[in-house]
């Protein structure tokens, strides 16, 4: 029977093997979860991934379900550390999700539950689109962002890569925002941010990296 | 001992007015970082005392002029910093690097008298560079720089700025108190143990102790007064100056710290002060350095630019923007400690408010307040 091993942390870990589970039933799918201390350090995490068994057997694959932490870079480091294993990631999209034919959608993608993706649309892989989210057509996110549940991206917006875009922000359409960023407060976007901003609720002014 | 500071001091936008003339403007002040100006038409702005300045890099030089077009009074630069030339939206008007104005179509449309024409040029401000740490003057013959800080603090600020790495993660806050309460408060080194009992000082025990020299110094300035400026600017470069502070309470041990060079190789919390308005300090050992420029904007308000960098990068890593934004969001904890509890101190003022009660721990708080006291009384000028 395939097997696929379901790797991460927390809520988010706990999420991914529910939603798994609701799409194949276990008597068609073995799924194998790993819990992971996203502290533990990339000497451990490793040791943990090199204890995995069947990640070349026939029909397995893997999922890693990690949050936004590090600017998503977390979830990227494990995920790659799993590609270079050579197992199959396949995107996750939960019952409910409406994408539209031709979206293209990369590895270990995760589209929530009632997530709608509209038609010309391209989601990068690792990118998690929460429950509720709404991607207008003709957008593009890039690899390893968060999007949270409910965000409204407008269409042909541009979201770079490792964006988190947190609860209640709604990007305008044609918008840009530069890779790394972080909009984590509610509200409309109709600038374009650069590359390595951060906008938090708790901070009056945004945080900013300079330089190289 | 009673403090001989009045309420007013902290509450009272007269007072704040007179004390920008008398201590801000003679002296000289941080503006930013020499790694954000490091390429031809690289500037950075910020509001000094009320005046807004510009520092932009011409061809590798540096020069500090008043943001404000001589036309219009357009702001010439509008960003906090970036890279453009020195040239005036609203009409046009650029300027080079001796502040000298080219003006569009200025025969066709202006006409200036060449008396006139003669004038129109940026106001230009001395501006130094201390290793990383690019200062201005507002003052029209300014204070040589080393009467401010003193040699030995300009050789350490200078060593350890140039282990800055050229990547910087910035921020402001907007603080409503005045800025006087920073200083005390970076000066005390016995709050630290209840206000921060569950954030720094979890990693560095600081132990504020009396100094016995320096209480019966104190002593001294209190029985003879500060005789002259001379003094008055030893005495005001004895509130500046850094180095080792604390020792860690474990060795510092994160990923990113195999990828920078370390400033030095001791598991301490450095500390630099650089009086009146600037505080630098590395709660790693030297992996990483804050810098918190304290700006005061009215008597009950002040910006607080927190600038955040590691030591410089051997080589480019992918996750090092992770890792300043991490240490940006870790420090916002200790930002806050700080940030409120100065705060409420600022509510409670009023112009009856009782002096504050000194301990002898805090003979440097108590100086300092006296060696203002005599400034803001006209007994001396700097």
């Amino acid at each position: 029977m395939p097997c696929k091993h379901v790797i991460g942390h927390g809520p988010e870990l706990v999420r991914a093997l529910a939603a798994w589970r609701s799409i194949a039933p276990a008597a068609a799918l073995e799924l194998r979860p790993l819990e992971i201390d996203p502290a533990a350090g990339q000497a451990a995490l490793a040791a943990a991934l090199d204890g995995l068994e069947d990640l070349d057997g026939e029909g397995a694959s893997a999922f890693v379900a990690l949050d936004a932490r590090f600017l998503n870079g977390m979830r990227l480091d494990l995920m790659a550390s799993l590609r270079l294993r050579g197992i199959a990631m396949p995107a996750l999209v939960e019952p409910g999700a409406l994408v539209a034919a031709g979206v293209r959608m990369d590895d270990n993608c995760w589209i929530g539950a009632g997530a709608i993706i509209q038609h010309g649309s391209r989601i990068g892989f690792n990118t998690v689109i929460g429950a509720g989210a709404i991607v207008g057509s003709g957008v593009t996110v890039g690899h390893s962002a968060w999007i949270d549940e409910g965000v409204v991206i407008g269409r042909g917006a541009r979201i770079g890569a490792q964006v988190t875009l947190g609860l209640g922000v709604i990007v305008g359409h044609g918008r840009q925002i530069g890779k790394l960023c972080i909009v984590d407060k509610a509200g409309r976007i109709e600038q374009d941010i650069a590359a390595k901003t951060f906008i938090h609720a708790t901070h009056a002014q945004p945080i900013v990296i300079i330089g190289a | 001992m009673r403090s001989r500071m009045p309420p007013q001091a902290y509450i009272d936008e007269a007072w704040f007015t007179r004390e920008r003339e008398l201590l801000f403007k003679p002296l000289w002040q941080f503006i930013g970082l020499k790694v954000m100006l490091d390429k031809h038409n690289a500037f950075i702005t910020r509001t000094l005392s009320g005046i807004p300045v510009v520092v932009q890099n011409f061809h590798g030089e540096l020069r500090a002029f008043e943001n404000i077009c001589p036309h219009r009074q357009n702001p010439i630069q509008v960003q906090p910093h970036g890279v453009r030339p020195l040239f005036c939206g609203y009409h046009g008007w650029s300027f080079d690097r001796e502040g000298a104005t080219r003006i569009p179509h200025e025969d066709a449309l202006y006409r200036f008298p060449p008396e006139e024409r003669a004038c129109i040029h940026l106001r230009r401000f001395a501006l130094e560079v201390v290793g990383n740490l690019v200062f201005v003057c507002l003052a029209g013959t300014p204070l040589p720089i080393k009467q401010q800080f003193g040699a030995a603090m300009l050789a350490s600020l200078t060593a350890s700025s140039l282990a800055y790495d050229s990547e910087v993660i910035m921020t402001t806050y907007e603080g409503h108190f005045n800025w006087k309460l920073a200083y005390e408060n970076l000066r005390d080194g016995h709050h630290p143990r209840y206000l921060h009992a569950r954030s720094l000082y979890q990693d560095v025990k600081f132990e504020a102790s009396i100094s016995e020299e320096g209480v019966a110094g104190l002593r001294r300035l209190q029985e003879a007064g500060i005789a002259d400026r001379s003094r008055a600017l030893g005495l005001m470069r004895s509130f500046s100056g850094g180095g080792r502070d604390a020792p860690m309470a474990a060795p510092p041990d994160e990923p990113y710290h195999a990828h920078v060079e370390r400033y030095r190789d001791q598991d301490w919390y450095y500390n630099w002060l650089a009086f009146p308005n600037l505080h630098i300090a590395s709660a790693n050992g030297g992996h990483a350095f804050i810098i918190e420029h304290h700006i005061p904007v009215a008597a009950g308000r002040t910006d607080l630019v927190v600038y955040y960098l590691t030591a410089k990068k051997k080589q480019p890593y992918a996750s090092s923007a992770a890792v300043l934004h991490a240490h940006m969001m870790g420090t916002d904890i200790v930002m806050r400690e700080d940030i409120e509890v100065m705060e409420q101190i600022q509510r409670t003022l009023h112009p009856g408010a009782s002096s504050p009660h000194l301990g002898d721990y805090e003979f440097i708080n108590a100086s300092l307040e006296l060696w203002y006291l005599d400034l803001m009384e006209g007994k001396f000028a700097l």
